[in-house]
């Protein structure tokens, strides 16, 4: 009885937290990215799901796709080609994109220069890109050129159409997805460790080795991982410049559907997402790598 | 060294041509010189429109003034071509219900091939076509309009004179050094196992059924001499203008173009392969009755020889040549000295076999 004589301004009062019906504040975000959201959704989300549905029930539902693989020997290979392909390229963009984001970072002069360098090609298309190398290191290409005129061969060498042509041609055009998370990293680096390193006597290689190195690992491992990833879906670089057994599995994927084996398309293409996924999802649960998150989001 | 810049520009137009798909040269002949159709029978007469999927490129250009443009003004009917004719776009298109086409250049392989996994072509209503158009080249889901020849192709500077002729010498890397190139199994290509077949000494009228088996084992034999397995017409041309190898296959067409920019290259006719193309009316298209017209009218012998005064491909009506001078028909694949050099390609087989036959080939290649 007594509920019914409260003031009804207080009972509201009272069960507003628990029966409003939405807090508008906490909306804003959301509603903000919705227009995205639902673009990703109906454009993206869904074609990828239903492009997957047809690896298990095209005709019928069915695992048989799948199990295939276990004795697909071109399945195998290709996978095999495509990962030893992407942690070659990996490497080779590390090795060489290190020391290109430590003078990004440390040439106060020189960085507009470097990152325009690193830019300039990372606007023009891949085909282009692979093109030009195609220029380049073709049998009578620059290359093959300049090495006859300096006397170190004899007779044009076969570069191009070779699995070394597509290694130099994705590290070149995955660079700048290396270099641009570490020097990310490198200049957050307080400039005063390095100072009072070098002020406690060390050498520049021990400051590098014990400094900047362990607080550069972020970077190196956001870049590697971006690298790596996009090196999984490469494409058109290894069918332009590779040699004839340099096939990938996104080339194996086209090549499946102009062949009309969709079904079997999709499942190459759940698999090379899988195997995407299941990198990231590794790599985060390493140690320092999930920090390497946050901070290339920042 | 004047010489090695004009290669290299010579490369670069060749490349920018390939991007494109718009060749930079046209090895056509005077169009004032194109017979005209003056009439056509009724029943190919109509109104509204019909929209048309092409290779693009210079086929397509060529497509325009021959029978697009004269087609429009004889019928009434509208043409509308668009490039990128493509098999799994039909199929994307009737699976969805959202059919763009009402006609497409195909290939009775690719047609059929797509007809096996459903119902994806409408049926040709062969009472319009021309009586001119050989039986050989009718089949119940498409009309066959434009003869072609897979061939090989060297470079006339890389053998001091020796003329390489059919599989055998293209198979032996001793008399005629240097690499090769061949068509692979990307872009849906079919592998040329009847060229490896035809190397180990099989006789041309005894390729069908392929003995996949016996193929490879030929193919086995160059496989570290193919450094690249090509998938679209463009490229051949471009490894024999940059010296990358010196034979190759191609498509007869291209070459025309590649020798019309001064480069030393020459086809060897005899082997090769006779291939065809086909118009295809997908399943449901809107406007199916103006393309059965149009498939007819294409096929009518003028509007057949004008195809091959522009490109030169070869004409499915046996009257058309007369309507082609004797020096354009010497160097068209339809021409009787070059036809008895080639083998009928056999798309009845590939289409039974090609499930069979395309994973055993990218297994050998990757073994």
């Amino acid at each position: 009885m007594s509920e019914v004589v409260q003031p009804a301004s207080l009972a509201l009062a009272v069960s507003r937290p628990k029966t409003a019906p939405f807090d508008w504040r906490r909306a804003v975000p959301l509603l903000l990215a919705a227009p995205l959201l639902i673009y990703m959704l109906v454009f993206y989300a869904l074609p990828v799901v239903a492009m997957l549905l047809r690896s298990v029930n095209d005709p019928t539902w069915t695992l048989a796709n799948y199990a295939t693989l276990f004795d697909d020997v071109v399945f195998q290979k290709t996978f095999w080609i495509t990962l030893n392909t992407s942690v070659i390229v990996t490497l080779g963009c590390l090795i060489l994109g290190y020391p290109v984001a430590m003078g990004l970072v440390r040439s106060k002069t020189m960085a507009p220069f470097i990152l325009v360098i690193i830019l300039l090609p990372f606007w023009t298309s891949v085909l282009v890109r692979s093109y030009a190398w195609m220029v380049l290191l073709g049998r009578h290409g620059l290359v093959n050129e300049a090495l006859m005129a300096l006397g170190m061969i004899d007779r044009p060498i076969r570069i191009l159409n070779t699995t070394l042509a597509t290694q130099i041609a994705m590290i070149h055009i995955l660079l700048p997805y290396m270099i641009l998370p570490i020097a990310n990293a490198l200049r957050q680096i307080d400039p005063s460790l390095i100072r009072a390193a070098s002020g406690l006597g060390s050498t520049p290689f021990m400051t590098f080795r014990q400094v900047i190195l362990p607080l550069s690992m972020s970077g190196v491992a956001a870049g590697t991982l971006l690298t790596f990833v996009l090196a999984l879906g490469f494409y058109i670089t290894p069918a332009m410049v590779g040699g004839p057994r340099d096939i990938t599995l996104s080339m194996l994927i086209a090549q499946q559907v102009d062949q009309l084996n969709w079904a079997y398309a999709a499942t190459l293409s759940a698999i090379l997402l899988a195997t995407a996924l299941a990198i990231l999802a590794v790599a985060r649960k390493l140690p320092g790598v999930g920090n390497a998150f946050r901070t290339s989001m920042r | 060294m004047s010489k090695k810049t004009i290669d290299r520009r010579t490369t670069l137009g060749l490349i920018g041509a390939g991007l494109v798909a718009a060749p930079f040269i046209r090895p056509s002949f005077g169009q004032a010189a194109w017979p005209e159709q003056t009439t056509v029978p009724d029943a190919l007469k109509g109104s509204g429109e019909v929209r048309i999927a092409t290779f693009g490129g210079l086929m397509q250009e060529v497509q325009q003034k021959a029978y697009f443009e004269p087609f429009e003004k004889i019928t009434g009917i509208k043409v509308r071509a668009f490039p990128g004719s493509d098999a799994t776009k039909i199929k994307a298109m009737v699976d969805t219900g959202n059919v763009e086409w009402d006609m497409a250049q195909l290939s009775r392989g690719s047609i059929m091939n797509l007809q096996k996994r459903g119902d994806y072509f409408e049926k040709i209503d062969y009472d319009l076509v021309d009586a001119g158009v050989e039986k050989q080249y009718r089949f119940e889901y498409g009309l066959e309009m434009l003869v072609w020849a897979q061939v090989l192709a060297y470079r006339t500077d890389a053998f001091k004179g020796a003329v390489p002729s059919g599989w055998a010498d293209f198979w032996d890397t001793k008399k005629f050094p240097g690499d090769r190139a061949m068509f692979g199994t990307n872009s849906g290509g079919w592998p040329e196992m009847e060229f490896a077949l035809m190397a180990a000494g099989v006789p041309a009228d005894k390729l069908y059924p392929i003995d996949i088996d016996k193929a490879l084992a030929s193919y086995s034999k160059i496989k570290t001499d193919v450094f690249k397995w090509w998938d679209t017409g463009a490229v051949p041309i471009q490894l024999l203008t940059d010296r990358e190898v010196t034979m190759t296959t191609v498509w007869n067409g291209r070459m025309a173009a590649l020798q019309a920019a001064g480069v030393p290259a020459a086809v060897s006719w005899n082997q090769g392969l006779l291939k065809r193309d086909a118009w295809g009316i997908p399943k449901g298209a809107k406007n199916k009755i103006n393309a059965m017209k149009f498939a007819a009218y294409s096929t009518m012998a003028i509007p057949q020889a004008r195809v091959c005064l522009g490109i030169p491909y070869g004409s499915v009506n046996a009257k058309s040549n007369e309507y082609i001078p004797a020096e354009r028909l010497a160097v068209l694949p339809s021409a009787p000295d070059i036809k008895k050099q080639l083998v009928n390609y056999n798309y009845d087989w590939w289409i039974e076999n090609r499930e069979a036959a395309i994973p055993k080939f990218n297994k050998w290649l990757l073994s």
